[in-house]
């Protein structure tokens, strides 16, 4: 059995006065990849952004309920939400990478968080482009521009980013909907391998990559979680006839 | 609006139905031709089984095609790899009325051994539980699933006592030999279509309530009460631990 990796007890989230988490208890163990799946509006990116406080940058936004992440509530007055970001990082659905060299994009988060010694930083670039599974295809160019990279090189670069922090937690949303099939491969494949180490929570529309790249599965609906579960149970015998309608198509 | 998917999971079942109702034809008639001597009807049996053929490949491709195109699953994943099984059980048992079909010649002449053996009984018992299985191929209604568990094991039991009987009439009569090995594999396939009926009952339960049975039979009696498909069962398997 492995540990709980993050917690969420009662979590409710209000965007004003309109209620779109709706008391949402979860434990997510650490070293699995966990997915939410649901229509869209259900609450799934909402309540994965709560978990490194992504909604604090929303003034509308209000909380109750708690997050533990290694037992710790994060929404503490105490907690550093800096830290708590380094130990939670985020990769979005569409990849963002600075207008930098490919280098300078990994090496970002080393430099903010002091660490300025040359041959550190190369060391940290390597390991988390080869982490990422792409050291190979642009270890020869990490001075030109990220820019130039494809969709899908962008996307793992930008998770490389993330790891050059060295976070617990990888929470991905919808990290391969704007990325051909190849890419997609390669970013499940990642997903596959990094659950290793990582703790990985995944948001997805598409239901054949949830079954394929997740160890747990949540389904959301309307705000309120619906069930939770192992995957192969989810997708061959859920006990919810909603989850049922959701996954075969039939919603609705 | 309907789904194409639906339609074909619609046309799927359409099939399977088609198959079943197929195949008890084929068992009922290859019975009767052997409790009637009616090598005629023996020979038509034979002749037919190329229609079963025919329908176990076009429902093998239907299933592949599904699987290929649509990703299925949950239930529909439950019905399609069901499907699969219950088109190769179906057309395992029109082979067995196909083998019937062949040997009713051999034992035509033999028609006071047959009645003295009760292989009309037996004949019966064989019908019955192929025509109670499709018809819950049918309905879906799983609650006379432990019918067919009882009726195959009464058929085992049957089939081991005439089998013994006859094999006791070989030792002392060997004239009757020839008739006796005949007799012999008939049993057997009575025994097989006991066999792949509950297999059939097995991938319904699994279709309508996704719990594995096979392998062991669940409405054997443990301590005295008999277990239920629908209730706390030691030996069924959620469908969680095999994919």
């Amino acid at each position: 059995m492995k540990e709980i990796k993050i917690k969420t007890r009662d979590l409710s989230l209000y965007y004003g006065a309109k209620m779109a988490l709706n008391s949402i208890s979860l434990d997510i163990p650490e070293k699995e990849v966990t997915a939410f799946i649901g229509p869209s509006g259900c609450g799934k990116s909402t309540f994965l952004r709560t978990l490194n406080r992504m909604n604090d940058l929303i003034p509308s936004v209000r909380i109750t309920g708690e997050v533990l992440v290694d037992s710790l509530n994060i929404y503490d007055k105490q907690i550093d939400v800096v830290n708590l970001r380094k130990k939670v990082g985020m990769v979005f659905q569409k990849s963002n990478p600075f207008a930098k060299s490919i280098f300078e994009n990994v090496a970002y988060g080393p430099r903010i968080n002091g660490i300025n010694k040359k041959t550190t930083l190369e060391e940290i670039v390597e390991k988390s482009l080869k982490k990422a599974f792409i050291w190979e295809e642009v270890k020869d160019r990490l001075h030109d521009s990220a820019m130039g990279l494809s969709g899908g090189q962008q996307q793992r670069m930008c998770i490389a980013r993330t790891l050059a922090v060295e976070p617990e937690i990888i929470l991905m949303d919808e990290p391969a909907s704007a990325l051909d099939p190849i890419s997609t491969a390669k970013i499940e494949e990642l997903i596959f391998e990094l659950k290793k180490n990582y703790t990985i929570v995944i948001v997805t529309h598409n239901m054949q990559q949830a079954a394929r790249v997740s160890d747990l599965t949540a389904f959301f609906y309307l705000g309120e979680l619906i069930e939770f579960g192992k995957t192969k149970k989810i997708f061959t015998t859920p006990d919810k006839k909603h989850t049922e309608e959701y996954i075969t198509g039939r919603f609705g | 609006m309907e789904r194409h998917f639906e339609q074909e999971l619609q046309k799927l079942n359409k099939r399977i139905l088609k198959m079943g109702n197929l195949v008890y034809d084929q068992i009922h008639n290859s019975l009767e031709a052997l409790l009637t001597c009616n090598i005629e009807l023996a020979q038509q049996v034979v002749g037919k089984d190329n229609k079963v053929d025919k329908l176990d490949v076009k429902i093998d491709k239907l299933c592949q095609r599904i699987f290929a195109l649509t990703q299925p699953v949950a239930t529909d994943l439950r019905l399609i790899m069901s499907a699969l099984k219950m088109n190769n059980d179906l057309e395992r048992l029109g082979d067995l009325a196909v083998n019937i079909s062949t040997k009713v010649e051999g034992v035509s002449d033999y028609q006071e051994i047959l009645t003295d053996l009760h292989v009309d009984e037996l004949a019966n018992m064989a019908d019955l539980i192929v025509k109670d299985v499709i018809t819950i191929l049918n309905t879906r209604n799983t609650t006379f699933v432990r019918d067919i568990f009882s009726s195959a094991n009464a058929i085992e039991e049957k089939v081991q006592a005439v089998s013994s009987r006859i094999l006791d009439e070989m030792m002392h009569k060997t004239e009757v030999i020839v008739v006796a090995t005949n007799l012999m594999i008939i049993l057997t396939q009575i025994d097989r279509i006991a066999g792949y009926s509950t297999n059939i009952a097995e991938s319904i339960v699994f279709i309508v309530e996704g719990k594995m049975i096979k392998h062991k039979n669940p409405f054997k009696h443990i301590d005295g009460a008999e277990i239920n498909p629908g209730h706390e069962n030691p030996v069924e398997d959620s469908g969680n631990s095999g994919i």
